[in-house]
Protein backbone atom coordinates (compact mmCIF):
# COMPACT_ATOMS: atom_id res chain seq x y z
CA UNK A 1 0.00 0.00 0.00
CA UNK A 2 1.45 3.35 -1.03
CA UNK A 3 1.45 6.06 1.59
CA UNK A 4 0.32 9.27 -0.13
CA UNK A 5 1.20 11.47 2.84
CA UNK A 6 4.83 10.40 2.93
CA UNK A 7 5.07 10.82 -0.84
CA UNK A 8 3.58 14.32 -0.63
CA UNK A 9 6.05 15.27 2.11
CA UNK A 10 8.93 13.97 0.04
CA UNK A 11 7.68 15.80 -3.04
CA UNK A 12 7.26 19.11 -1.24
CA UNK A 13 10.69 18.94 0.36
CA UNK A 14 12.60 17.98 -2.80
CA UNK A 15 10.74 19.13 -5.91
CA UNK A 16 12.19 22.64 -6.05
CA UNK A 17 15.75 21.32 -5.82
CA UNK A 18 14.94 18.61 -8.34
CA UNK A 19 13.53 21.10 -10.82
CA UNK A 20 16.64 23.28 -10.53
CA UNK A 21 18.76 20.22 -11.21
CA UNK A 22 16.60 19.13 -14.15
CA UNK A 23 16.72 22.63 -15.61
CA UNK A 24 20.53 22.75 -15.49
CA UNK A 25 20.90 19.25 -16.94
CA UNK A 26 18.22 19.45 -19.64
CA UNK A 27 18.75 23.11 -20.54
CA UNK A 28 15.07 23.85 -21.12
CA UNK A 29 12.44 24.65 -18.52
CA UNK A 30 9.52 22.84 -20.13
CA UNK A 31 11.68 19.83 -20.72
CA UNK A 32 12.96 19.93 -17.16
CA UNK A 33 9.39 20.10 -15.93
CA UNK A 34 8.54 17.01 -17.99
CA UNK A 35 11.59 15.12 -16.81
CA UNK A 36 11.08 15.88 -13.16
CA UNK A 37 7.37 15.11 -13.21
CA UNK A 38 8.03 11.84 -15.00
CA UNK A 39 10.63 10.95 -12.38
CA UNK A 40 8.20 11.70 -9.55
CA UNK A 41 5.48 9.76 -11.37
CA UNK A 42 7.77 6.75 -11.48
CA UNK A 43 8.57 7.22 -7.83
CA UNK A 44 4.86 7.31 -6.98
CA UNK A 45 4.16 4.16 -9.01
CA UNK A 46 6.63 2.24 -6.88
CA UNK A 47 6.37 4.26 -3.68
CA UNK A 48 5.91 1.09 -1.63
CA UNK A 49 9.54 0.27 -2.38
CA UNK A 50 10.79 3.81 -2.78
CA UNK A 51 9.68 4.85 0.68
CA UNK A 52 12.34 2.56 2.17
CA UNK A 53 15.06 3.60 -0.26
CA UNK A 54 18.12 4.89 1.61
CA UNK A 55 18.54 7.86 -0.75
CA UNK A 56 15.34 8.51 -2.69
CA UNK A 57 16.42 11.97 -3.83
CA UNK A 58 19.61 10.57 -5.38
CA UNK A 59 17.48 7.94 -7.08
CA UNK A 60 15.27 10.66 -8.54
CA UNK A 61 18.26 12.62 -9.80
CA UNK A 62 19.53 9.47 -11.47
CA UNK A 63 16.19 9.02 -13.21
CA UNK A 64 16.14 12.67 -14.28
CA UNK A 65 19.66 12.42 -15.70
CA UNK A 66 18.84 9.21 -17.56
CA UNK A 67 15.62 10.58 -18.94
CA UNK A 68 17.41 13.71 -20.07
CA UNK A 69 19.71 11.64 -22.26
CA UNK A 70 16.87 9.81 -23.91
CA UNK A 71 14.01 12.14 -23.36
CA UNK A 72 12.04 12.24 -26.55
CA UNK A 73 11.31 8.55 -26.76
CA UNK A 74 10.58 8.11 -23.10
CA UNK A 75 8.55 11.22 -22.47
CA UNK A 76 6.11 10.74 -25.27
CA UNK A 77 3.40 9.50 -22.92
CA UNK A 78 3.87 12.24 -20.38
CA UNK A 79 3.83 14.93 -23.07
CA UNK A 80 0.58 13.52 -24.40
CA UNK A 81 -0.89 13.70 -20.90
CA UNK A 82 0.25 17.30 -20.55
CA UNK A 83 -1.28 18.19 -23.90
CA UNK A 84 -4.59 16.67 -22.79
CA UNK A 85 -4.48 18.63 -19.54
CA UNK A 86 -4.42 21.93 -21.42
CA UNK A 87 -1.95 24.62 -22.40
CA UNK A 88 0.80 25.59 -19.96
CA UNK A 89 0.23 28.65 -17.84
CA UNK A 90 1.88 31.89 -18.81
CA UNK A 91 5.13 32.29 -16.90
CA UNK A 92 7.68 35.02 -16.55
CA UNK A 93 10.69 34.75 -18.89
CA UNK A 94 13.98 33.55 -17.42
CA UNK A 95 16.57 36.10 -16.32
CA UNK A 96 19.44 37.10 -18.56
CA UNK A 97 22.09 35.30 -16.50
CA UNK A 98 20.09 32.11 -16.53
CA UNK A 99 19.77 32.23 -20.30
CA UNK A 100 23.50 32.87 -20.68
CA UNK A 101 24.34 29.96 -18.39
CA UNK A 102 22.01 27.59 -20.22
CA UNK A 103 23.50 28.59 -23.57
CA UNK A 104 26.96 27.90 -22.18
CA UNK A 105 25.94 24.61 -20.60
CA UNK A 106 24.65 23.34 -23.95
CA UNK A 107 28.25 23.38 -25.15
CA UNK A 108 29.42 21.10 -22.34
CA UNK A 109 29.27 17.30 -22.28
CA UNK A 110 26.35 15.86 -20.35
CA UNK A 111 28.56 14.44 -17.57
CA UNK A 112 30.13 17.83 -16.92
CA UNK A 113 26.70 19.51 -16.85
CA UNK A 114 25.51 16.93 -14.38
CA UNK A 115 28.55 17.24 -12.12
CA UNK A 116 28.39 21.04 -12.13
CA UNK A 117 24.69 21.00 -11.31
CA UNK A 118 25.26 18.62 -8.40
CA UNK A 119 28.02 20.90 -7.13
CA UNK A 120 26.39 24.31 -7.56
CA UNK A 121 22.70 23.52 -7.15
CA UNK A 122 22.59 20.49 -4.85
CA UNK A 123 25.67 21.40 -2.80
CA UNK A 124 27.17 17.94 -3.00
CA UNK A 125 30.85 17.42 -2.24
CA UNK A 126 33.21 15.94 -4.79
CA UNK A 127 33.07 12.62 -2.97
CA UNK A 128 29.27 12.63 -2.94
CA UNK A 129 29.14 13.46 -6.63
CA UNK A 130 31.56 10.60 -7.34
CA UNK A 131 29.33 8.17 -5.43
CA UNK A 132 26.18 9.35 -7.13
CA UNK A 133 27.68 9.24 -10.62
CA UNK A 134 29.58 6.05 -9.83
CA UNK A 135 32.94 7.36 -11.05
CA UNK A 136 36.28 7.96 -9.26
CA UNK A 137 36.78 11.18 -7.32
CA UNK A 138 39.54 12.21 -9.73
CA UNK A 139 37.13 12.02 -12.64
CA UNK A 140 34.69 14.34 -10.88
CA UNK A 141 37.45 16.82 -10.11
CA UNK A 142 38.46 16.76 -13.74
CA UNK A 143 34.87 17.26 -14.93
CA UNK A 144 34.31 20.16 -12.54
CA UNK A 145 37.59 21.80 -13.41
CA UNK A 146 37.16 21.52 -17.16
CA UNK A 147 33.52 22.50 -16.94
CA UNK A 148 34.28 25.64 -14.96
CA UNK A 149 37.09 26.66 -17.27
CA UNK A 150 34.81 26.19 -20.26
CA UNK A 151 32.03 28.18 -18.61
CA UNK A 152 34.51 30.95 -17.78
CA UNK A 153 35.32 31.21 -21.44
CA UNK A 154 31.66 31.35 -22.40
CA UNK A 155 30.16 33.52 -19.67
CA UNK A 156 30.76 37.28 -19.52
CA UNK A 157 32.78 38.64 -16.65
CA UNK A 158 34.03 35.35 -15.22
CA UNK A 159 37.76 35.24 -14.65
CA UNK A 160 39.56 32.02 -15.51
CA UNK A 161 42.40 32.97 -13.15
CA UNK A 162 40.05 33.16 -10.18
CA UNK A 163 38.63 29.79 -11.15
CA UNK A 164 42.08 28.27 -11.04
CA UNK A 165 42.62 29.71 -7.56
CA UNK A 166 39.22 28.64 -6.26
CA UNK A 167 39.05 25.40 -8.14
CA UNK A 168 37.34 22.49 -6.53
CA UNK A 169 39.76 20.67 -4.30
CA UNK B 1 33.78 43.52 -11.86
CA UNK B 2 34.70 39.87 -11.92
CA UNK B 3 31.90 37.40 -11.42
CA UNK B 4 31.78 33.76 -10.39
CA UNK B 5 30.09 30.80 -12.03
CA UNK B 6 28.02 30.33 -8.89
CA UNK B 7 26.34 33.71 -9.52
CA UNK B 8 24.97 32.38 -12.78
CA UNK B 9 23.73 29.20 -11.12
CA UNK B 10 21.99 31.29 -8.48
CA UNK B 11 20.19 33.19 -11.22
CA UNK B 12 19.17 29.96 -12.86
CA UNK B 13 17.83 28.64 -9.54
CA UNK B 14 15.87 31.85 -9.03
CA UNK B 15 14.28 31.42 -12.47
CA UNK B 16 13.11 27.95 -11.53
CA UNK B 17 11.85 28.95 -8.11
CA UNK B 18 9.51 31.42 -9.74
CA UNK B 19 7.84 28.62 -11.68
CA UNK B 20 7.05 25.76 -9.31
CA UNK B 21 5.62 22.41 -10.33
CA UNK B 22 2.07 21.27 -9.72
CA UNK B 23 1.34 19.97 -6.25
CA UNK B 24 1.98 16.34 -5.32
CA UNK B 25 -1.71 15.48 -5.23
CA UNK B 26 -2.18 16.57 -8.82
CA UNK B 27 0.88 14.56 -9.86
CA UNK B 28 -0.40 11.43 -8.10
CA UNK B 29 -3.84 11.76 -9.66
CA UNK B 30 -2.36 12.28 -13.12
CA UNK B 31 -0.05 9.31 -12.73
CA UNK B 32 -2.83 7.01 -11.54
CA UNK B 33 -5.14 8.24 -14.29
CA UNK B 34 -2.47 7.52 -16.87
CA UNK B 35 -2.10 3.98 -15.56
CA UNK B 36 -5.86 3.45 -15.76
CA UNK B 37 -6.01 4.77 -19.32
CA UNK B 38 -3.24 2.40 -20.34
CA UNK B 39 -5.02 -0.50 -18.69
CA UNK B 40 -8.29 0.30 -20.42
CA UNK B 41 -6.55 0.70 -23.78
CA UNK B 42 -4.83 -2.64 -23.38
CA UNK B 43 -8.07 -4.43 -22.56
CA UNK B 44 -9.65 -2.92 -25.65
CA UNK B 45 -6.71 -4.09 -27.77
CA UNK B 46 -6.91 -7.63 -26.40
CA UNK B 47 -10.65 -7.71 -27.01
CA UNK B 48 -10.10 -6.44 -30.54
CA UNK B 49 -7.50 -9.12 -31.24
CA UNK B 50 -9.72 -11.86 -29.83
CA UNK B 51 -12.67 -10.57 -31.83
CA UNK B 52 -10.53 -10.40 -34.95
CA UNK B 53 -9.23 -13.91 -34.46
CA UNK B 54 -12.75 -15.19 -33.83
CA UNK B 55 -14.01 -13.47 -36.97
CA UNK B 56 -11.15 -14.91 -39.00
CA UNK B 57 -11.79 -18.38 -37.71
CA UNK B 58 -15.46 -18.06 -38.59
CA UNK B 59 -14.65 -17.03 -42.13
CA UNK B 60 -12.27 -19.92 -42.61
CA UNK B 61 -14.64 -22.49 -41.19
CA UNK B 62 -17.68 -20.91 -42.84
CA UNK B 63 -19.64 -21.74 -39.76
CA UNK B 64 -22.15 -19.52 -37.99
CA UNK B 65 -20.63 -18.65 -34.62
CA UNK B 66 -23.08 -15.88 -33.77
CA UNK B 67 -22.25 -12.21 -33.46
CA UNK B 68 -19.01 -11.04 -31.96
CA UNK B 69 -19.64 -9.39 -28.61
CA UNK B 70 -18.58 -5.87 -27.75
CA UNK B 71 -15.13 -5.21 -26.34
CA UNK B 72 -14.74 -5.88 -22.65
CA UNK B 73 -15.90 -3.02 -20.47
CA UNK B 74 -14.07 -2.38 -17.24
CA UNK B 75 -10.31 -2.82 -17.15
CA UNK B 76 -10.26 -5.93 -15.03
CA UNK B 77 -7.27 -8.24 -15.04
CA UNK B 78 -7.75 -11.18 -17.34
CA UNK B 79 -6.32 -14.62 -17.05
CA UNK B 80 -4.99 -16.47 -20.04
CA UNK B 81 -6.13 -20.00 -19.52
CA UNK B 82 -3.75 -22.86 -20.25
CA UNK B 83 -4.47 -24.13 -23.71
CA UNK B 84 -6.30 -27.46 -23.56
CA UNK B 85 -4.94 -28.61 -26.86
CA UNK B 86 -1.84 -27.76 -28.86
CA UNK B 87 -3.98 -27.45 -31.97
CA UNK B 88 -6.09 -24.65 -30.51
CA UNK B 89 -5.69 -21.56 -32.68
CA UNK B 90 -7.63 -18.87 -30.91
CA UNK B 91 -6.23 -17.71 -27.58
CA UNK B 92 -8.86 -17.88 -24.91
CA UNK B 93 -9.23 -15.39 -22.14
CA UNK B 94 -11.41 -15.64 -19.11
CA UNK B 95 -12.27 -13.24 -16.37
CA UNK B 96 -10.62 -13.92 -13.04
CA UNK B 97 -12.12 -16.71 -11.07
CA UNK B 98 -11.25 -17.97 -7.67
CA UNK B 99 -9.24 -21.11 -8.17
CA UNK B 100 -10.60 -23.71 -5.86
CA UNK B 101 -7.92 -24.81 -3.44
CA UNK B 102 -7.53 -28.51 -3.20
CA UNK B 103 -8.96 -30.21 -0.20
CA UNK B 104 -6.91 -32.32 2.13
CA UNK B 105 -8.32 -35.47 0.59
CA UNK B 106 -8.04 -34.60 -3.06
CA UNK B 107 -4.69 -32.93 -3.43
CA UNK B 108 -1.52 -34.85 -4.09
CA UNK B 109 0.60 -34.64 -1.00
CA UNK B 110 4.20 -33.62 -0.95
CA UNK B 111 4.47 -35.07 2.52
CA UNK B 112 2.10 -37.18 4.59
CA UNK B 113 -0.54 -35.27 6.52
CA UNK B 114 -0.82 -35.37 10.27
CA UNK B 115 1.72 -34.14 12.71
CA UNK B 116 4.26 -31.71 11.40
CA UNK B 117 7.39 -33.53 10.42
CA UNK B 118 10.81 -32.86 11.86
CA UNK B 119 12.99 -30.19 10.32
CA UNK B 120 15.78 -31.27 8.09
CA UNK B 121 18.24 -29.66 10.45
CA UNK B 122 16.77 -30.82 13.76
CA UNK B 123 16.06 -34.11 15.47
CA UNK B 124 12.69 -33.33 17.03
CA UNK B 125 9.36 -31.93 15.94
CA UNK B 126 9.16 -28.18 16.16
CA UNK B 127 6.40 -26.84 18.37
CA UNK B 128 3.48 -24.90 16.94
CA UNK B 129 4.07 -21.29 18.00
CA UNK B 130 1.37 -18.84 18.99
CA UNK B 131 2.99 -15.63 17.86
CA UNK B 132 5.84 -14.51 15.62
CA UNK B 133 8.60 -12.57 17.39
CA UNK B 134 11.18 -10.42 15.64
CA UNK B 135 13.85 -13.06 16.20
CA UNK B 136 11.96 -15.45 13.93
CA UNK B 137 13.15 -13.28 11.05
CA UNK B 138 16.69 -13.71 9.86
CA UNK B 139 19.31 -11.00 10.04
CA UNK B 140 20.54 -9.63 6.73
CA UNK B 141 24.30 -9.56 6.20
CA UNK B 142 25.34 -6.00 7.08
CA UNK B 143 27.63 -5.78 4.06
CA UNK B 144 24.76 -6.16 1.59
CA UNK B 145 21.94 -4.48 3.51
CA UNK B 146 20.83 -1.36 1.64
CA UNK B 147 18.33 -0.19 4.27
CA UNK B 148 17.00 -1.32 7.63
CA UNK B 149 14.22 -3.89 7.24
CA UNK B 150 10.76 -2.45 7.74
CA UNK B 151 7.82 -4.42 9.06
CA UNK B 152 4.55 -3.91 7.25
CA UNK B 153 0.94 -4.28 8.19
CA UNK B 154 -1.02 -6.22 5.61
CA UNK B 155 0.14 -6.40 2.03
CA UNK B 156 0.41 -9.41 -0.21
CA UNK B 157 2.92 -12.08 0.75
CA UNK B 158 2.64 -13.88 -2.60
CA UNK B 159 1.54 -12.95 -6.10
CA UNK B 160 -2.11 -13.48 -6.90
CA UNK B 161 -1.98 -16.77 -8.78
CA UNK B 162 -5.15 -16.38 -10.83
CA UNK B 163 -7.15 -15.63 -7.72
CA UNK B 164 -6.25 -18.80 -5.81
CA UNK B 165 -7.44 -18.55 -2.20
CA UNK B 166 -4.50 -19.58 -0.06
CA UNK B 167 -5.23 -17.75 3.17
CA UNK B 168 -7.87 -19.95 4.77
CA UNK B 169 -5.68 -21.98 7.10
CA UNK B 170 -3.31 -19.23 8.20
CA UNK B 171 -3.48 -18.28 11.89
CA UNK B 172 -1.07 -15.35 11.89
CA UNK B 173 1.28 -13.64 9.43
CA UNK B 174 3.98 -11.02 9.82
CA UNK B 175 5.85 -9.54 6.90
CA UNK B 176 8.63 -7.09 6.27
CA UNK B 177 10.48 -5.51 3.37
CA UNK B 178 14.20 -6.13 2.89
CA UNK B 179 16.36 -3.98 0.66
CA UNK B 180 19.71 -5.34 -0.44
CA UNK B 181 22.77 -4.93 -2.60
CA UNK B 182 24.12 -7.84 -4.57
CA UNK B 183 27.70 -6.67 -4.12
CA UNK B 184 28.97 -6.17 -0.55
CA UNK B 185 30.11 -2.84 0.90
CA UNK B 186 28.46 -0.49 -1.55
CA UNK B 187 28.83 3.26 -0.87
CA UNK B 188 25.93 4.85 0.96
CA UNK B 189 23.24 5.98 -1.43
CA UNK B 190 23.98 3.33 -4.03
CA UNK B 191 20.80 2.18 -5.75
CA UNK B 192 19.80 -1.21 -4.29
CA UNK B 193 19.84 -4.34 -6.40
CA UNK B 194 16.51 -5.52 -5.14
CA UNK B 195 13.91 -5.86 -2.43
CA UNK B 196 12.21 -8.79 -0.75
CA UNK B 197 8.80 -9.21 0.72
CA UNK B 198 9.62 -11.63 3.52
CA UNK B 199 6.79 -13.14 5.50
CA UNK B 200 6.34 -15.77 8.19
CA UNK B 201 2.98 -17.44 8.73
CA UNK B 202 1.73 -19.79 11.42
CA UNK B 203 -0.74 -22.36 10.12
CA UNK B 204 -3.26 -24.45 11.98
CA UNK B 205 -1.63 -27.54 13.46
CA UNK B 206 -0.96 -30.12 10.77
CA UNK B 207 -2.33 -27.99 7.92
CA UNK B 208 0.76 -26.26 6.60
CA UNK B 209 1.65 -29.15 4.29
CA UNK B 210 -1.85 -28.96 2.78
CA UNK B 211 -1.26 -25.30 2.19
CA UNK B 212 2.01 -26.06 0.43
CA UNK B 213 0.24 -28.58 -1.80
CA UNK B 214 -2.41 -25.97 -2.59
CA UNK B 215 0.29 -23.48 -3.45
CA UNK B 216 1.93 -25.90 -5.88
CA UNK B 217 -1.41 -26.57 -7.47
CA UNK B 218 -2.22 -22.86 -7.72
CA UNK B 219 1.04 -22.21 -9.55
CA UNK B 220 0.58 -25.18 -11.87
CA UNK B 221 -2.96 -24.10 -12.71
CA UNK B 222 -1.86 -20.55 -13.41
CA UNK B 223 1.01 -20.84 -15.88
CA UNK B 224 0.27 -17.43 -17.31
CA UNK B 225 -1.51 -14.40 -15.94
CA UNK B 226 -2.17 -11.07 -17.54
CA UNK B 227 -1.06 -8.37 -15.13
CA UNK B 228 -1.25 -5.43 -17.48
CA UNK B 229 -3.41 -5.73 -20.59
CA UNK B 230 -1.41 -7.33 -23.35
CA UNK B 231 1.45 -8.27 -21.03
CA UNK B 232 1.52 -11.44 -18.98
CA UNK B 233 3.58 -13.00 -16.24
CA UNK B 234 4.54 -16.66 -16.66
CA UNK B 235 4.82 -18.94 -13.64
CA UNK B 236 6.39 -22.32 -13.14
CA UNK B 237 7.57 -24.52 -10.31
CA UNK B 238 11.26 -25.30 -9.97
CA UNK B 239 12.77 -27.89 -7.63
CA UNK B 240 12.38 -26.29 -4.22
CA UNK B 241 15.77 -27.32 -2.86
CA UNK B 242 16.71 -28.84 0.47
CA UNK B 243 15.18 -26.32 2.84
CA UNK B 244 13.11 -27.04 5.95
CA UNK B 245 10.61 -29.90 5.80
CA UNK B 246 9.75 -28.99 2.26
CA UNK B 247 10.27 -26.06 -0.04
CA UNK B 248 8.85 -24.62 -3.23
CA UNK B 249 10.68 -22.40 -5.66
CA UNK B 250 8.47 -20.40 -7.99
CA UNK B 251 9.84 -18.77 -11.10
CA UNK B 252 7.97 -15.72 -12.36
CA UNK B 253 8.94 -14.28 -15.71
CA UNK B 254 7.65 -10.75 -16.12
CA UNK B 255 7.74 -8.57 -19.23
CA UNK B 256 10.44 -5.95 -18.95
CA UNK B 257 9.67 -2.28 -18.37
CA UNK B 258 11.96 0.63 -18.88
CA UNK B 259 11.23 4.12 -17.63
CA UNK B 260 7.61 3.14 -17.19
CA UNK B 261 7.24 1.92 -20.75
CA UNK B 262 7.00 -1.67 -22.02
CA UNK B 263 10.40 -2.85 -23.22
CA UNK B 264 11.79 -5.87 -25.01
CA UNK B 265 12.74 -8.92 -22.98
CA UNK B 266 11.70 -10.06 -19.55
CA UNK B 267 12.90 -10.15 -15.98
CA UNK B 268 13.00 -13.20 -13.74
CA UNK B 269 11.64 -13.23 -10.21
CA UNK B 270 12.19 -16.07 -7.76
CA UNK B 271 9.97 -16.83 -4.80
CA UNK B 272 11.10 -19.40 -2.26
CA UNK B 273 8.55 -20.84 0.15
CA UNK B 274 9.83 -22.98 3.02
CA UNK B 275 7.77 -25.00 5.48
CA UNK B 276 9.14 -25.90 8.88
CA UNK B 277 6.48 -27.73 10.87
CA UNK B 278 3.42 -25.50 11.01
CA UNK B 279 5.36 -22.42 10.01
CA UNK B 280 5.82 -21.21 6.45
CA UNK B 281 8.15 -18.46 5.36
CA UNK B 282 8.06 -16.78 1.97
CA UNK B 283 10.97 -14.95 0.37
CA UNK B 284 9.55 -13.04 -2.56
CA UNK B 285 12.35 -11.33 -4.44
CA UNK B 286 10.83 -8.29 -6.12
CA UNK B 287 13.85 -6.73 -7.80
CA UNK B 288 14.48 -3.06 -8.34
CA UNK B 289 14.04 -1.27 -11.63
CA UNK B 290 14.27 -4.24 -13.93
CA UNK B 291 16.83 -6.35 -12.10
CA UNK B 292 16.36 -10.12 -12.14
CA UNK B 293 16.62 -12.37 -9.10
CA UNK B 294 20.01 -13.88 -8.46
CA UNK B 295 19.68 -17.57 -7.63
CA UNK B 296 22.69 -17.74 -5.31
CA UNK B 297 21.49 -14.72 -3.39
CA UNK B 298 18.00 -16.19 -3.04
CA UNK B 299 19.50 -19.46 -1.82
CA UNK B 300 21.62 -17.59 0.72
CA UNK B 301 18.65 -15.72 2.19
CA UNK B 302 16.61 -18.93 2.13
CA UNK B 303 19.24 -20.71 4.21
CA UNK B 304 19.35 -17.82 6.66
CA UNK B 305 15.57 -17.76 6.92
CA UNK B 306 15.39 -21.49 7.53
CA UNK B 307 18.06 -21.28 10.25
CA UNK B 308 16.38 -18.36 12.05
CA UNK B 309 13.01 -20.13 12.16
CA UNK B 310 14.55 -23.40 13.29
CA UNK B 311 16.35 -21.58 16.12
CA UNK B 312 13.13 -19.83 17.09
CA UNK B 313 11.13 -23.06 17.17
CA UNK B 314 13.77 -25.06 19.05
Amino acid sequence: MRDADSFDDFYRSTSRRMLRYGYAVAGDYTEAQDLVQEAYARAWRQWGQMSVHPAPEAWLRLVVARLATDRWRRLHGWRAALVRSGPPEVVQPPGEDGVLLLDALRQLPAAQRQALALHYLVDLSVEEIAREMQVPVGTVKSWLSRGRVRLAALLPGVSAEELEANDVA
Amino acid sequence: MSRDVSDFYRSLAADVDGRPLDGPGELRRRTDRRARVRAAGGVFLVALLVAGAATGTRLVLAADQGTVGPPAGPPVPTVIAPSPSPSTVTPSTVTPSRATPSSATSSPKATPTGRPSATSSGTHDPRTPRSIPDRAFFTQPASTMAAEPTFQQGGEVLPDFCGADLDGRVVQTRSRVLTYHLTPDQPEGTVPYGTYRNSISIHRPGRADDWMADLRRAVRECPEQETVPGRSDRHRLLPGGDFGDEAVLIEVREPAWEAGEPAEGEVLRLIRVIRIGDVVTVLWEMGWEGTSSDRRQVDDYSRRAERAISNWLD
